[in-house]
């Protein structure tokens, strides 16, 4: 067992997002990963939590440790009940949605974790969850 | 793999600390090459070098922190740079597209001219891109009749050359009917009217040729106008003709118009990418378009088409902004 | 080049005041202004002016040409002004000229 907990951050300002971000990168540099990689952790909780805060007010980041047999990881968790996106197979184009729109920085986190879902309705809300394996 | 990587790098440090050579810096950049093309993003670099560091001495706390900050930025960049690549491939894979609907589109344009007795067809065309707005179409009716069909259509690229394949198939479907020019037109833009996107338009030019009496009728839709060529008195005449662009207006009307050829007398059909040609900031004029084909009366239609379009080319400075088509029909 | 558009409106006029180039890099804007303000029904006409325009290309007329087939659906009434003589020939050879140009003395 890691022995470590995870950690829900409510999202409701720009000091939550830095928050997150530090939960995430002390939970990482605790699980093992290496400077890069909590670096890499920290931005992409940043992009999620950001997302959460510009386009719907307000929502949840769940961090937390996970182990599969000899597997060690982390698991994110975004969700917010704001506008949702439109097209998703869209806003994870490279290119798609230009810095500073919503979904803006997805590609680049599905590239950095190894698993990514994505479920989003209209007028509903998003659920993002990525895992990186150490 | 990775150790690998910074083997080489601290290599080069150690190096260049020592000799502050141009030849080492030089590796550097060649290294820089090869990391590239093993996909090391910027911020796997940053992390080398703060390693790097750390091997050749104490580093005192202010350089090893400040690397964090360094990393955070890399790592944006490095999502640029991933970004990039992806769309790289993407647009690999739209080339590789675009390539096999370009070869489509050339079974959409006639490969051999006519060959009729007394008749001397020279034709050009150029698309500015892979793919062209420009459509040309001849259809041999009888022994002495041929029909020409020389058309612009707006923009571009991929939808022009969509409407185009609707264009040839409402032609061909229409061609048995032999219907005269102006009837031809009027059927065109019906289809074209109800099926293209609301600002398309296809602008043409259609006529039939009687070898036997050297006789050219034709009806136009917008098009720009072509020229006559008069032997007899060795000049250049508007090929006048109005009638509303296809697509424009549902129950357009084509006005016909009649030409007799004497031996020695062209014609040439073209479209706007002949006449809007700019060198450098104005516009050439019909006029000197005129003066251009006047070296070339003597030359036979084929040449007289090429040597127009190489003439222009070089005015032009080899720039070519727009779909080219040409067209020369001389009674000899 | 850029396209530069001014825009007046009163009492449902609207008058477009152009200035640049109509090709297919500015064109976009032009449609999307054009073609939103033909199907506002309050809008009862819209007069572009092209004094300023030196060059429309063909996807520039597509965009007059989408936006007189919108008027014919909502109403509203579309014209072109002062056309310079290059923008004017084209507007004429396309035929577009005796459906967008008002006869003098009608209005204006």
């Amino acid at each position: 067992m890691t022995g470590l907990h995870s950690y829900n951050i409510t999202i409701y300002s720009e000091a939550d997002i830095v928050t997150a971000r530090q939960i995430g990168r002390n939970l990482s540099k605790n699980l093992g990963f290496g400077t890069i990689m909590q670096s890499r952790i920290a931005t992409t909780i940043s992009e999620l939590a950001r997302n959460i805060f510009l386009y719907a007010g307000h929502g949840n980041v769940l961090i937390e440790p996970l182990e599969e047999g000899e597997r060690v990881g982390l698991r994110i968790i975004a969700s917010d009940s704001g506008p949702g996106i439109e097209d998703v197979r869209k806003a994870l184009e490279d290119g798609y949605s230009t810095s500073g729109a919503l979904g803006a920085g997805l590609p680049g986190v599905k590239r950095m974790m190894d698993e990514f879902s994505l479920e989003s309705s209209p007028g509903e809300g998003t659920q993002v969850v990525v895992i990186k394996w150490r | 793999m990775s150790q690998e990587n910074e083997d080489i790098y601290t290599r080069i440090v150690r190096d260049y600390l020592k000799g502050k050579r141009e030849d080492q810096l030089y590796l550097a950049q060649q290294l820089g090459k090869w990391l590239l093309s093993r996909n090391i993003s910027p911020e796997e670099v940053t992390d080398m070098h703060a390693n790097v560091l750390e091997h050749l001495g104490d580093v005192p706390e202010f350089i090893q922190d400040s690397f964090q900050i360094l990393t955070e930025i890399m790592i944006e960049y490095g999502n640029a740079y991933r970004s990039f690549d992806s769309w790289r491939s993407r647009h690999q894979q739209l080339q590789a597209e675009i390539a096999i609907a370009t070869a489509m589109q050339q079974t959409l344009l006639p490969e051999t001219l006519p060959q009729y007795p007394n008749v001397d067809i020279g034709m050009i065309s150029i698309p500015a891109k892979e793919m062209s707005g420009d459509f040309y179409h001849f259809l041999c009716e009888s022994k002495s009749e041929f029909t020409v069909a020389i058309a612009d259509i707006t923009g571009k690229g991929i939808p022009a050359a969509m409407c185009m394949s609707m264009l040839r198939y409402a032609m061909d479907s229409l061609g048995e009917m032999k219907l005269a020019p102006g009837n031809m037109l009027r059927h065109l833009n019906s289809v074209v009217e109800r099926n293209i996107d609301p600002c398309m338009f296809v602008t043409m030019q259609f006529g039939r040729y009687n070898t036997a009496q050297h006789v050219f009728r034709y009806a136009t839709a917008g098009q720009e106008p072509g020229f006559l060529y008069r032997a007899r008195e060795n000049r250049f005449f508007d090929l006048e003709g109005c009638g509303t662009a296809l697509g424009i207006a549902a129950g357009s009307e084509y006005e016909e118009r009649e030409i007799y050829l004497e031996p020695g007398d062209f014609l040439i059909l073209l479209t706007d990418g002949v006449t809007e040609r700019k060198i450098g900031r104005y516009y050439i004029q019909r006029e000197e378009l005129v003066s251009l084909l006047e070296e070339e009366t003597s030359a036979s239609a084929q040449e007289m088409a090429n040597h127009l379009y190489r003439r222009l080319l070089l005015l032009s400075q080899f720039e070519l902004p727009d779909d080219y088509t040409m067209i020369v029909l001389r009674r000899t | 080049m850029e396209l530069m558009i001014r825009e007046n409106s009163q009492d449902g006029q609207h008058l477009l005041y152009l200035e640049g180039e109509i090709d297919a890099y500015t064109v976009s804007k032009l449609r999307d202004l054009l073609l939103c303000l033909v199907n506002r029904p309050e809008v009862k006409r819209v007069a572009v002016d092209l004094s300023a325009v030196e060059y429309i290309d063909s996807t520039g007329i597509g965009t007059f040409v989408a936006a007189m087939k919108a008027c014919k659906q909502t109403g509203c009434e579309l014209a072109v002004q002062n056309l310079s003589p290059r923008v004017e020939r084209l507007f004429r050879i396309t035929g577009l000229y005796e459906r967008m140009v008002p006869h003098k003395g009608e209005s204006e």
